[in-house]
């Protein structure tokens, strides 16, 4: 028989891995092409074998996955990926074919070529964890193509997400000029409680990014916690706020 | 009900019938893809881009061959429809997904505000 033709040598990723599976078999179309790795990282989907050799799917060729249990279906229980490419399994004789027709070919050319893989790992309690990983991984591309949706999203919103983004793990706050602004009378007055109380305390009673001792939020039950969750500039533009 | 954490996915939610997909969260649906294959499940998550995850799965492929799947994720791209359950009420479902988005982003209230916290307490 021949080799896989589209198994190649890679290293594997380094970087972005969210889940790593050894002593995991790869099956595709039916066919096992041995045991090895399954890498599920942000970029793509990589397996590779224990000699060195594997493939990688890229996720937006990924129409679906999903854990299967049902051992009727197919015997072991896997992560099974379908993917919207074709593969070339074994290199077939040059076997004159009659226009270009396949045999046994239930697809058209006009249907999308359709390539079914199964990942069987050894140890099949990681499946949840291979399975929740992918769904990450995924959300991470989505459709550029997607022509129904309008998805220009232009105005401050965005803006203050990228800047939640830079600041890590800070939760984002306003500044002291767009809070005070969007602060009712009793926000105002709240905040100006606050800040004489701070000015008044020992340092290392209050963090100065918001942070609260259970004490002090005893204290402050009706304040406004502008600090601590993070807020959105223009979020409180049209609201309807009852107090 | 769950409401993404990001804005960008929240707004997206907003103006798109997307909202109407998530309000499906628990109950059990069909979702026809585009190569014509069939899953039936219970919906337990959709993201702005259309992405649904399914659980208790019953696959029907192309070919007619039926699968039992613990948990399906399909990409939205890969969406043709979605059934919506009868017993769903459309309109209400949309209104209460619309709440709970401007809950999270219109935090004012007294209460409300405070258990958008998911700590009081940082590292």
């Amino acid at each position: 028989g021949g080799a896989m033709s589209f198994l190649k040598r890679f290293p594997p990723p380094a970087e972005g891995v969210r889940h790593q599976q050894p002593d995991t078999e790869a099956v595709l179309a039916g066919r096992t092409l041995g045991a090895g790795t399954l890498y599920i990282a942000e970029s793509r989907l990589s397996w590779l074998e224990n000699s060195g050799v594997g493939f990688s799917l890229d996720y937006p060729t990924i129409s679906l996955h999903a854990v299967s249990r049902d051992l009727s279906a197919y015997p072991w229980e896997h992560l099974y990926v379908m993917v919207n490419a074709k593969f070339e399994e074994e290199e077939t004789k040059e076997a004159p074919m009659a226009e270009g027709e396949e045999e046994e070919e239930d697809s058209d050319d006009d249907v999308e070529p359709i390539a079914e893989f199964r990942f069987v790992p050894s140890d099949k309690s990681a499946l949840e964890a291979m399975f929740s990983a992918m769904c990450e991984c995924q959300a991470l591309h989505p459709d550029p193509d997607d022509e129904d949706s309008d998805n220009d999203y232009e105005g401050e919103e965005y803006d203050v997400e990228a800047r939640e983004l830079e600041q890590g793990d800070i939760p984002s706050f306003y500044t002291y000029e767009e809070g005070l602004s969007h602060l009712t009378a009793e926000g105002q007055a709240t905040l100006e409680r606050l800040e004489g109380m701070l000015a008044q305390s020992v340092s290392s009673q209050y963090n100065m990014a918001g942070v609260r001792t259970e004490d002090s939020i005893r204290e402050f039950e009706d304040g406004m916690e502008v600090d601590i969750a993070p807020v959105v500039a223009g979020q409180f533009e049209d609201a309807e706020v009852d107090h | 009900m769950e409401v993404s954490h990001s804005v960008k996915e929240r707004t997206i939610a907003e103006n798109s019938l997307v909202i109407l997909l998530q309000g499906l969260c628990g109950h059990v649906t069909t979702v026809d893809l585009r190569d014509e294959s069939t899953a039936t499940g219970r919906v337990t998550n959709v993201d702005a881009f259309m992405n649904v995850r399914l659980a208790e799965v019953t696959f029907t492929d192309r070919q007619g061959t039926v699968s039992h799947l613990d948990e399906l994720f399909v990409t939205g791209r890969n969406i043709r429809y979605v059934h919506i359950p009868d017993e769903v009420d459309i309109r209400a479902t949309i209104e209460q997904q619309l709440q709970a988005i401007h809950r999270v982003r219109y935090f004012g209230g007294r209460n409300k505000g405070r258990k958008e916290f998911p700590r009081s307490k940082h590292k």
